[in-house]
């Protein structure tokens, strides 16, 4: 049975689908940011010479980047009450769950782009008496994450679009929604493909910012900083 | 009689079986500016890395303004602060223009105001033929100037010793001369210089003393006279044989008469 598209249902049901858009931007948000900060402590230990601190930090990415994300969500929200742990709102299991696993993402990018600064920067650094921590942070640092920009945005592109994997908990963003939109109205071609968009323009709009960020930070007389 | 600024006594440093310092002793005097040459593998630099502990020696004694730095439980930031070095490869910060180049560490490590810190870093910039560069990033210059800026960076410190490693190896033959300009002249201002260096000119013109290494020993020094004029270990004729060969001298014997940046051009062949 063919059934006639409907585009109509859109705006009757605008306001419900920019709910969805609205948690989908707040658990994006918030998963890339503490991903982003949870990924530089990771990447500090993975590039630690202190053994103790190199293995925890190599088990922990090994194991987040190891497993599917749906099933760390399914542990965070649905294992963790087993052993007491209750959280109680799905948003926040969810976020927990994609913070985690975006904090061992990024910390491998955070450690590529550590790794691709010359050791002799370090040297020059600590050679005029400076601390090994004010060459990390002063020297090393600023230039590690320029140079990581590109692998940043594919990853905060991929935490945009992972995010609606919450939808099996229950968190009411994006896809969640328009899946009821589409039970209730039948109209899922219309539906599906107005959230594909409305996805599309918080991708799209990340990819441009961050293009902004790379222009601003670019370093002159360097690979790429004239390009636009 | 002066003491040393800097003393080494049988400095011993292996990389597993590499045993590439086996026991170096020596002397730099106060505004001394001392060279050392040698074949490539024979431990120059990691000498000088291990001055400013780079790399941590095995074994001996480096006494530096009458302390012993050779152990693990001195200040290492405080003595670098007095004994900077400039690299080969320049290793200026590459997000940073000239001027903030300079300015990091005499704000982190010399606690001065950016103001202060930036004055100062103009001021060293000028002093080696750079102030109207101060705005540029490592990338917009060229390798002299690189040096350049990494020299004025060294300055600005006021340190008592600066060690250079093969400061000019890495350049375009062009560009040699004008970083050795600047090192001239910061010798005649009466810094204390340790040079590792392959510019034999530079050895011979501005060096009060030349140290040739070879095989992680020191295989002779001398005043530029002795080694150049006169060597007497066969070492080292064979080295300044086959190095004046190579920068394109024609009598391979003795060399008399080369030019400071070690073109090593004979007026007469």
């Amino acid at each position: 049975m063919v059934m006639e598209l409907r585009w109509e249902i859109i705006p009757q049901y605008l306001d419900v689908f920019l709910q969805g858009l609205e948690t989908t931007l707040l658990i994006s948000v918030v998963s890339i940011v503490l991903g982003f900060l949870g990924g530089i402590l990771i990447g500090m230990g993975r590039i630690s010479r202190n053994p103790i601190i190199y293995g925890i930090t190599t088990v922990y990415v090994e194991a987040f980047r190891g497993t599917p994300l749906l099933i760390q969500i399914f542990l965070i929200y649905l294992g963790l009450p087993q052993l007491g742990i209750v959280i109680r709102s799905p948003l926040v299991a969810g976020l927990i769950a994609l913070s985690l696993n975006s904090a061992a993402y990024q910390s491998e990018i955070f450690r590529g782009g550590v790794q691709s600064i010359s050791v002799g920067q370090i040297e020059a650094a600590r050679s005029l008496g400076m601390t090994y921590n004010q060459a990390l942070f002063s020297v090393v640092i600023p230039q590690a994450i320029r140079n990581a920009l590109p692998p940043y945005t594919n990853e905060f592109i991929t935490m945009i679009k992972d995010s609606s994997l919450l939808l099996t908990i229950g968190v009411m963003e994006l896809t969640l929604q328009g899946k009821l939109i589409s039970a209730h109205t039948g109209q899922s071609i219309p539906v599906l493909l107005f959230v594909a968009v409305l996805y599309f323009t918080l991708t799209f709009s990340t990819s441009r910012i961050m293009r902004f960020v790379e222009r601003k930070f670019a370093i002159p007389g360097m690979i790429g900083s004239e390009s636009k | 009689m002066t003491e040393p600024i800097l003393e080494v006594i049988d400095l011993k440093k292996s990389f597993g079986d590499n045993h590439v310092l086996r026991g170096i002793s020596l002397k730099v005097m106060p505004k001394e500016v001392v060279t050392i040459i040698g074949p490539s593998g024979s431990g120059k630099s990691t000498l000088l890395r291990c001055l400013n502990h780079l790399n941590i020696p095995d074994g001996g004694k480096i006494i530096f303004q009458g302390h012993d730095i050779s152990g693990g439980d001195i200040d290492i930031n405080a003595v670098r602060t007095q004994m900077n070095m400039v690299f080969q490869s320049f290793n200026l910060f590459m997000h940073l223009t000239a001027k903030r180049n300079i300015a990091l560490a005499l704000i982190k490590v010399k606690k001065m105001t950016k103001a202060e810190a930036e004055e100062r870093a103009i001021k060293a910039l000028e002093k080696v033929g750079l102030g109207e560069k101060a705005d540029a990033y490592p990338g917009e210059l060229s390798g002299g100037q690189q040096q350049r800026v990494a020299i004025a960076r060294a300055m600005a410190m006021d340190p008592k010793v600066i060690l250079f490693d093969e400061p000019t190896s890495a350049l375009d033959p062009e560009l040699i001369g004008e970083v050795l300009d600047v090192m001239k002249k910061l010798a005649t201002s009466g810094m204390t210089m340790v040079v590792v260096t392959h510019e034999m000119g530079f050895a011979r013109e501005m060096a009060d003393k030349v140290i040739f290494m070879d095989q992680g020993v020191i295989a002779e020094q001398g005043t530029p006279e002795d080694i150049f004029v006169n060597p007497q270990n066969p070492r080292t004729k064979v080295f300044l044989r086959r190095i004046l060969k190579e920068v394109g001298a024609l009598d391979p014997g003795i060399p008399t008469d080369f030019l400071p940046n070690g073109n090593g051009v004979q007026d007469n062949p």
